[in-house]
């Protein structure tokens, strides 16, 4: 309606609104130009130590990828991750949040608190952890253990606890992102639903089951995909902190796009497989965000 | 992507003066209950802030202290991890693995400006366009610039990185200024149009009567008016440039690496330099922290790109 008057009034012109797009729309294609040379390179043999070789060698690359032991396991372990992660993580999430919109003294202060980790950067945030993940025996989380009587774990170094300390690592940065955005919902909740449960009778248990956690369905799913989405992609605190090892033990699809690309230079299976990649999070987003907007839609009737 | 702070108004709307405390409430509570939450309290709090206090620890502690076995909660603090980070070779018992760190964080301050400047610049008549106007395509449009937030950083790094070394902007500010924009500018366009379809239509109008054009309206009217919201878009926006790690691993060089990657840098020597790495690490993390005690309203709905207020 504004829009209308807003044209009848000034005729700023029907292309005045892609007008003041367009430097924003040159940047656009400044970002879709390396995009679109990446999807092309995902086709050739580009091999930046033969640079004369460049060939293009069709779907060669994806199918050689199915072929490589490595690439299952990184697969495995990408999609694994993510969803013990988002589980985990918003599970632990919901909980802060409930835990923090009660009623108890000094929430405020723990609440500015749990912005800290939030703020860092999460290359920052892996290193403050690998020194404490030290198993040396300088490191303070192995000290900690010993005081209950468990025996040191060898966090960042061993196969087989290298997936749960990224996990932790990640945790702790991320777990204030969803207690924030649920207790941001957890504030705007009406409140007639709650007398009218009172007045039935129900107790804390039933509301929190029946009122609250319906309520806040599309809080929840936002910050699921959110953290789905970055789960997928996650880079840095694997980087920084067991690049990928030990024994390719946490080797996601972006870290092995990353070797492929940068320690062997084959730059053809690296974008291929960051394809494989952004086709996994185009596909998990859509269908989250889907859900999403059904939720919102549903509860704002 | 605005339904849910129209959920969020529609349920504050509804709301009685008093809170809804979703079942929960500590008057009467049983002495177990008030044990529970406090320890509950207790385990989120150290949780959240020892990481801090160990890596605060670490920074200060001499080469000895640091890799004693069991750690040394008490010792003689020094300052010497902060002066050879800052002072470089020839200072205090350690030399410094990286010399070139004040350079890093000069790095950091130069991208991250740069990257925001050009984003918000960009983004305020985008912005604009896309919260007052009707145009064919505009919902597709929007949806594009808010899509790079997701896309897997290395389908762009690599054909990037091939592309700068070819046209000399490998290892260049204005090359990481403009990788930046992968970052800041889906942002800064998705929360200006936040803030600016929050100004009330009835002023614009009134505006419009006395005969202001668009350029009028948003110059006199609605950046005026959202002024709060273009400073908030500003300092997130710069605390995701400060916090960016993985273009600048690719696409920077010796000269050009931001805190981050300089940071990391402590580890791929012989022997990790444990307490100058902890120094780095507060110090590369302290702008942010400090930022973001003036943005703390605001922050959720940074990351969500506006969708939760």
């Amino acid at each position: 309606m504004n829009t209308k008057a807003l044209r009848r009034r000034r005729r700023p012109g029907r292309f005045l609104p892609y007008l003041l797009l367009a430097p924003a729309l040159v940047l656009l294609v400044g970002m879709v130009y390396p995009f679109a040379l990446g999807l092309y390179y995902s086709l050739t043999d580009y091999w930046l130590q033969f640079p004369k070789r460049f060939r293009f060698i069709g779907l060669d690359n994806y199918i050689g990828l199915l072929n490589r032991p490595l690439f299952s396991r990184a697969l495995e372990f990408t999609v694994g991750y993510t969803l013990v992660a988002v589980i985990i993580q918003v599970g632990l999430g919901l909980a802060v949040a409930l835990f923090l919109h009660a009623n108890i003294p000094g929430r405020r202060v723990m609440r500015a608190m749990m912005l800290m980790p939030l703020m860092i950067p999460p290359v920052i945030a892996a290193l403050m952890w690998k020194v404490m993940m030290d198993s040396t025996g300088a490191g303070v989380l192995n000290y900690a253990l010993s005081f209950v009587g468990a025996a040191p774990v060898n966090w960042l170094g061993s196969p087989d606890a290298a997936m749960a300390s990224v996990l932790i690592i990640d945790t702790w940065g991320n777990l204030p992102f969803i207690s924030l955005i649920i207790l941001g919902g957890l504030q705007s909740l009406p409140i007639e639903p709650y007398e009218a449960a009172r007045v039935d009778g129900a107790g804390p248990a039933a509301m929190l089951r029946y009122i609250t956690l319906p309520l806040l369905r599309p809080f929840i799913i936002l910050a699921a995909t959110f953290r789905v989405m970055d789960s997928l992609r996650i880079f840095d605190v694997i980087y920084a902190t067991t690049a990928g090892g030990p024994d390719d033990a946490t080797t996601n699809l972006s870290i092995m796009s990353y070797q492929y690309a940068f320690q062997w230079y084959q730059m053809g299976t690296g974008v291929a497989e960051a394809i494989v990649l952004l086709a996994m999070v185009v596909a998990s987003s859509y269908v989250l965000l889907r859900l999403w907007h059904r939720t919102a839609e549903s509860a704002a009737q | 992507m605005s339904t849910l702070p129209m959920l969020q108004r529609r349920y504050a709307a509804q709301r009685e003066p008093q809170r809804a405390t979703a079942g929960w409430s500590l008057a009467h509570r049983p002495y177990a209950r008030n044990t529970a939450i406090a320890l509950t309290a207790i385990v989120l709090i150290v949780w959240t802030a020892f990481p801090f206090v160990w890596i605060l620890l670490t920074s200060l502690k001499n080469s000895a202290d640091v890799i004693s076995a069991p750690p040394k909660f008490v010792f003689q603090p020094i300052a010497d991890n902060y002066a050879a980070l800052f002072l470089g070779n020839h200072y205090g018992q350690q030399a410094s693995a990286r010399p070139d760190f004040p350079l890093f964080f000069l790095n950091s301050v130069i991208i991250s400006t740069g990257a925001v400047v050009l984003s918000v610049v960009v983004s305020i008549p985008a912005a604009y366009a896309l919260a007052r106007f009707s145009f064919p395509f505009k919902n597709s449009l929007g949806f594009i610039f808010m899509s790079f937030r997701f896309v897997p950083f290395l389908a762009f790094v690599i054909p990037l990185y091939l592309l700068y070394q070819r046209v000399g902007l490998y290892n260049t500010y204005i090359g990481l200024i403009l990788a930046y924009q992968l970052i800041t500018l889906p942002f800064t366009i998705w929360m200006l149009r936040s803030f600016f379809m929050e100004v009330p239509l009835e002023i614009q109008e009134a505006a419009q009567i006395d005969g202001c054009s668009w350029l009028g309206i948003l110059t006199r009217v609605i950046l005026p008016l959202s002024m709060p919201g273009l400073a908030v878009t500003v300092i997130l926006g710069f605390m995701f440039c400060w916090n960016a790690f993985n273009y600048p691993l690719m696409l920077a060089g010796r000269q050009t690496f931001p805190v981050t990657v300089g940071a990391i840098q402590f580890i791929s020597y012989e022997q990790v330099l444990w307490g100058q790495m902890a120094a780095a690490t507060i110090v590369s993390a302290l702008p942010q922290l400090l930022l973001s005690l003036m943005v703390q309203k605001y922050i959720v709905r940074g990351l969500t790109m506006g969708a939760v207020r």
